[in-house]
């Protein structure tokens, strides 16, 4: 009976990889494309550095060759969740800016937000085949930078995305490591099952 | 006493014979060849607008004596231009590497000097031993938003130059190309040809970072290429080929999100099968084939072609199809 329940998991998981794998694929497409609407949009140039960006969870990692499978799993989530709280105050923002002027912009932000939020499913369905399971989310995300004048907070938006963006192509690969048979794939067993 | 000059091409040039008088008599030789007088200004040897011919050991004697006083060596040379430098992350995501030239020599040894700064880190670019004009960076950090600046700096005795890159992780991203291209006829199938190649020995590890590949394929008489986009796998099979004609193929690799596209890789020949008539006899027999699809083609006005696959065995008639003629897939048996 374990080794079915073993083996179903494991086909499980792979399934979600995979499928993981493709929305994350998706995902930054779509994201690239967003990244244009929005510069277009709010007049930004796209060339433009952006600092640091408050809040956004960065993308940029130390040693990503030997994180754990939990490791991956963990900061992705952690990440994706705070990119849905983040991408509901930008849509709820520009709908106030813009209004109705701009629905197209508001509905590549919405699109991506469904993306994000079916990314963080898969992610929590992954943890929940570890006996981990996913840790529950903190409350409503990191407050909006509100002592931003306008110009900066269009240029915070263009930081979140660009984040996303690059954050779309991290998770492809954590998933590929995922299912990868070494030691960058295996997932870190909770003490009651650890030999 | 003897020693290295470095001067610009098109100065002029002074030489003092060590601690000699200015009216001492001396001799100058230029690479052991005595120096005609009018070059000199007293004992000094005068040298206008210097060129490239002129570098060598130049020797001043004491008149009489003809002990040696003063020699130097004269290497004439330009100060650097702005040298050429490009990076690129052909072994993702382990590192990069940076390659530089000048565009013109200068013809004097020269030093480079690289600084690869990421963020507020500054990075140790190592120098490759072969090609000397290049080094290489492990990447510290992955899918990081903050540029790269890469400054290198050239210097010889005349002066210096500069030149700085700036570039993001992805940009730099493209692999070399994929490698042990191979293209087969498939036995039976006219129209077709088996393609397969290898992902670049460079490429570290193509399981988490799979690449995507590009064929492309024509005959060789053709100009025109055919494209196919591969998400994966690292085989093909063209069924669109011309029956009997000589195709050229090169395939192309690309990290499936980030970078760019691979040169061409090698291009490699090959031309489909064509079936073999058993012998001939004075009557002929055309028979269709099976694959009787029409791969019309239309041979340039002047080309002639010969169907070298039906000349078999003795009384053979080789069967020659003129300009003009279309040629479809016909199989031709001789009995």
């Amino acid at each position: 009976m374990a080794a079915a329940d073993s083996s179903s998991a494991a086909l499980r998981r792979r399934d979600l990889c995979s499928r993981g794998i493709r929305l994350a694929g998706k995902m930054r497409s779509d994201v690239i494309d967003l990244l244009d609407t929005y510069v277009e949009r709010q007049g930004l140039d796209a060339s433009a550095s952006v600092a640091v960006v408050e809040g956004v969870p960065v993308a940029a990692v130390e040693r990503w060759d030997e994180q754990t499978g939990t490791q991956r799993l963990l900061e992705n989530l952690a990440a994706y969740r705070a990119f849905r709280a983040l991408l509901a105050q930008m849509l709820e923002e520009q709908r106030e800016q813009l209004g109705e002027a701009d629905a197209a912009l508001g509905r590549a932000l919405a699109a991506v937000l469904l993306q994000v939020s079916a990314f963080a499913y898969h992610l929590e369905e992954l943890l929940r085949l570890e006996s981990r399971g996913p840790p529950s989310e903190e409350g409503a995300g990191p407050p909006p930078p509100s002592h931003l004048g306008l110009f900066e907070r269009k240029l915070w938006g263009l930081g979140v995305l660009r984040e996303l963006a690059q954050w779309a192509v991290r998770s492809a690969r954590d998933l590929r490591q995922l299912t990868k048979p070494s030691p960058g794939s295996s997932l870190a067993p909770s003490p009651a099952e650890s030999p | 006493d003897s020693h290295i000059q470095y001067e610009r091409v098109g100065a002029d040039v002074t030489m003092k014979c060590g601690s000699m008088d200015w009216d001492a008599a001396v001799t100058w030789t230029a690479n052991g060849t005595d120096i005609d007088e009018s070059h000199l200004n007293g004992s000094y040897l005068i040298l206008k607008k210097v060129d490239l011919t002129q570098s060598g050991q130049y020797s001043c004697y004491e008149g009489s004596s003809w002990h040696l006083k003063y020699q130097t060596y004269l290497r004439v040379g330009t100060p650097p231009k702005e040298p050429v430098l490009m990076c690129r992350s052909n072994n993702y995501p382990k590192g990069f590497y940076c390659s530089w030239h000048l565009p013109t020599p200068t013809y004097i040894p020269n030093s480079f000097n690289i600084s690869v700064i990421h963020g507020t880190r500054e990075m140790v670019c190592e120098k490759d031993v072969f090609p000397k004009n290049r080094c290489h960076i492990r990447y510290l950090q992955l899918f990081s938003t903050v540029k790269y600046k890469v400054t290198l700096t050239v210097t010889n005795a005349l002066g210096k130059n500069s030149t700085t890159v700036t570039f993001d992780e992805f940009a730099i991203v493209k692999p070399d190309p994929p490698e042990s291209v191979v293209a087969k006829p498939v036995p039976n199938n006219p129209r077709r040809l088996e393609v397969s190649w290898q992902n670049p020995s460079s490429w570290p590890d193509p399981e988490s970072f799979p690449l995507k590949f590009f064929l492309r394929y024509r005959p060789l008489i053709l100009d025109q290429w055919q494209h196919v986009e591969l998400s994966d796998g690292t085989s093909h099979t063209i069924t669109d080929a011309y029956a009997g004609k000589e195709y050229i193929i090169q395939v192309a690799a690309k990290d499936n999100d980030i970078g760019t596209w691979s040169d061409w890789s090698v291009a490699v020949h090959a031309t489909p099968w064509t079936e073999e008539p058993k012998h001939l006899t004075t009557e002929a027999q055309v028979t269709e084939t099976t694959s009787a699809s029409t791969s019309s083609f239309m041979p340039p006005p002047t080309t002639k072609i010969c169907d070298k696959g039906a000349v078999v065995g003795s009384g053979a008639v080789a069967v020659c199809w003129t300009a003009g003629l279309v040629l479809a897939a016909y199989g031709v048996l001789f009995i």
